[in-house]
């Protein structure tokens, strides 16, 4: 095991930037005593997979980031992109621009589907750079204790929608809006646009569920096309002035806010679509 | 002032708790019980120590309504249950459930006793992947059958006393300890760390909380002092993931895949006698799992702070395996 440790050290200090590394320093990680908060994240790790991303960051998708100071500074958040993709890479690299470009800096929590966990590595790796498994108990703990938590409120269907609906979204699960509004944490809704076209799928296997997946995507390419990433965020949507905590128990309020940030998700992605210049531009 | 009995009070925490008791200067009596003829510990002025079989209902009526009575015991810790994995059958189940059971009936038709303390453990909430990480009071129960009897009788005994709850005259609180990582507790992951190579499943690297026992007898003191009820999660100041709990402990890790360290860990057993079984703790080896301690700081004011020396546990728990 510890090789895996040390190898992860080896690429950290190999390929992560500089300044990247600096910012990380100065991100707040609750240390339980060992080096890892109480859900596994470590600076280390965090490092490691700012290292194993950042060809994909900077080379392969060359993200272009817009918008990142309406992230808070502090306290509990969440940010609420659209999904898609065949594959998740755009939690990955959502993950990567915030730690990249937040400031101060913060690591966020991205909530990960609940059959995650059950892959093997998988979601080692995850957890140490900070991902969470996406259930209500887990979320709700992370913002209680202050920190940023990013949720694709569409889910799985978001991401498996047909290639002639890209980047129409899906209803958005009233969950991240409950927890936002018990929770008094801002919303930052985020587009997210590439991912649409960065991998199509060629045809998938609905009856496989190994670990619990969903289905089997088979991709039409061997690695994903080297489309430019796009990610705006747009003004955080505060529930605070306009809902006390215990309104999270009204399913039509929760509902209500879900679809206004998926409104403003929409929007951002659209203004996003006119003004990008080709999928690889 | 109060009168405390504490069962199960030869065990590592049922001593320090005991002690911690006799100390407290808000504490009058300490009625320690255990199986043990003599008691292990230093004597103490305010301590008295009677050996007991707590599944002999005569017994413990006679302990109650007599010395309890005459030393005004007030408090009622109830800590007693087998270390070891391996007894099991009737005899086991009426030291788990039914003495529970019966001191949980006894206390609530006793005249001084008025409340009445559970020492469970985090044993009996289920872990699954889909489960959440963080594990609240109201966490899915393991009530899996194939999990060994001391595991199932736990969770039963831990049930019959939060069943009663809010129905009782007494005040009942269920404390659901971390794992209590000491040697000669019962706990698995001591024996786990025992050997000089620890097998784990290759592609988990689960998170492992564990609390010392300063930390457990302190949560125990607290909960002796207040009046609130229910189910409280105690964690510990130890949370990291196994690889690193092994390292810490001394030991060298290897992992090899899941099934292969089932087969390992049978072996073991059976030729060395050792406890561990892969079985029990096959997913909190691959998810972990860690409490959330919300309301133990709510409720009792608990905070852990103090850490567990992994390489002293380790090397105790099997003499002779020191690095």
């Amino acid at each position: 095991m510890r090789l895996g440790v040390y190898a992860a050290r080896a690429l950290a200090r190999a390929l992560a930037p500089e300044d990247v590394r600096e910012r990380l320093s100065r991100a707040r990680i609750a240390d339980a005593g060992h080096g890892y908060d109480r859900l596994g994240l470590s600076r280390e790790g965090a490092l490691a997979a700012i290292a194993g991303t950042s060809f994909l960051y900077e080379r392969w998708f060359r993200v272009r980031s817009s918008g990142i100071e309406h992230v808070p500074r502090e306290g509990p958040a969440i940010l609420a992109p659209n999904h898609s993709g065949t594959l998740p890479l755009d939690g990955v690299m959502l993950w990567a621009d915030v730690v990249r470009h937040g400031d101060p800096p913060r690591v966020p929590r991205i909530a990960v589907d609940l059959f995650v966990p059950r892959l093997p590595l998988v979601f080692t790796a995850f957890a140490r750079s900070g991902a969470i498994g996406g259930d209500r108990t887990t979320v709700s703990r992370v913002l209680a204790d202050g920190e940023l938590v990013g949720i694709f409120p569409e889910g799985v269907p978001g991401i498996a929608k047909p290639r002639s609906e890209r980047y129409k979204l899906r209803p958005f699960r009233p969950g991240h809006a409950e927890l936002a509004i018990r929770h008094g944490a801002p919303i930052v809704p985020v587009a997210i646009v590439g991912a649409e076209e960065q991998w199509p799928e060629l045809a998938r296997i609905e009856s496989f569920h190994a670990f619990g997946a969903p289905y089997l995507p088979i991709p039409a390419t061997p690695f994903p096309l080297p489309v430019r990433y796009h990610i705006r965020y747009g003004p955080a949507m505060d529930p605070r002035p306009r809902f006390s905590a215990d309104a999270a128990d009204e399913p039509a309020i929760a509902r209500g806010l879900a679809e206004e940030v998926r409104q403003a998700v929409q929007g951002l992605v659209d203004a996003t679509l006119r003004e990008r210049d080709g999928v690889f531009g | 002032m109060t009168g405390v009995l504490v069962t199960g009070a030869t065990t590592p925490f049922g001593l320090a708790l005991t002690h911690a008791l006799a100390a407290a200067p808000d504490v009058t009596q300490v009625l320690a019980v255990a199986r043990e003829t003599q008691w292990p510990g230093a004597s103490e002025r305010k301590l008295t120590y009677i050996s007991l079989d707590l599944t002999r209902e005569r017994d413990v009526r006679d302990l109650l309504f007599g010395q309890a009575r005459e030393l005004g015991i007030e408090v009622v810790v109830h800590s007693a249950h087998h270390r070891s994995l391996r007894v099991h059958g009737p005899r086991a189940h009426a030291l788990h459930v039914d003495a529970t059971r019966q001191i949980l009936e006894l206390v609530e038709r006793h005249p001084s006793i008025r409340r009445f303390v559970y020492a469970s453990s985090s044993e009996v909430y289920r872990r699954g992947a889909g489960l959440p990480s963080v594990i609240g009071e109201g966490h899915p129960i393991e009530l899996s059958p194939e999990m060994p009897q001391k595991l199932r009788d736990r969770v039963e005994a831990d049930l019959t006393v939060c069943a009663r709850s809010g129905l009782s005259r007494c005040s009942l609180m269920v404390l659901r300890f971390a794992e209590l990582l000491a040697a000669d507790s019962g706990s698995q992951l001591a024996d786990y760390l025992g050997s000089l190579v620890c097998v784990r499943a290759l592609g988990f690297d689960p998170m492992i909380e564990v609390v010392s026992i300063e930390d457990a007898v302190r949560a125990t003191l607290a909960a002796v002092a207040s009046s609130a009820q229910g189910v409280v999660n105690i964690p510990g100041a130890d949370v990291l993931p196994l690889s690193s709990a092994i390292e810490a402990a001394g030991r060298t890790a290897i992992a090899v895949p899941e099934p292969a360290v089932e087969l390992l860990y049978a072996a073991r057993a059976l030729r060395r006698g050792y406890e561990f079984t892969w079985r029990m703790n096959r997913w909190r080896f691959r998810w972990g799992g860690v409490l959330d301690g919300t309301r133990a700081h709510e409720v009792l004011g608990y905070v852990p702070r103090a850490r567990v020396d992994f390489r002293a546990v380790a090397q105790a728990a099997h003499p002779g395996t020191s690095t």
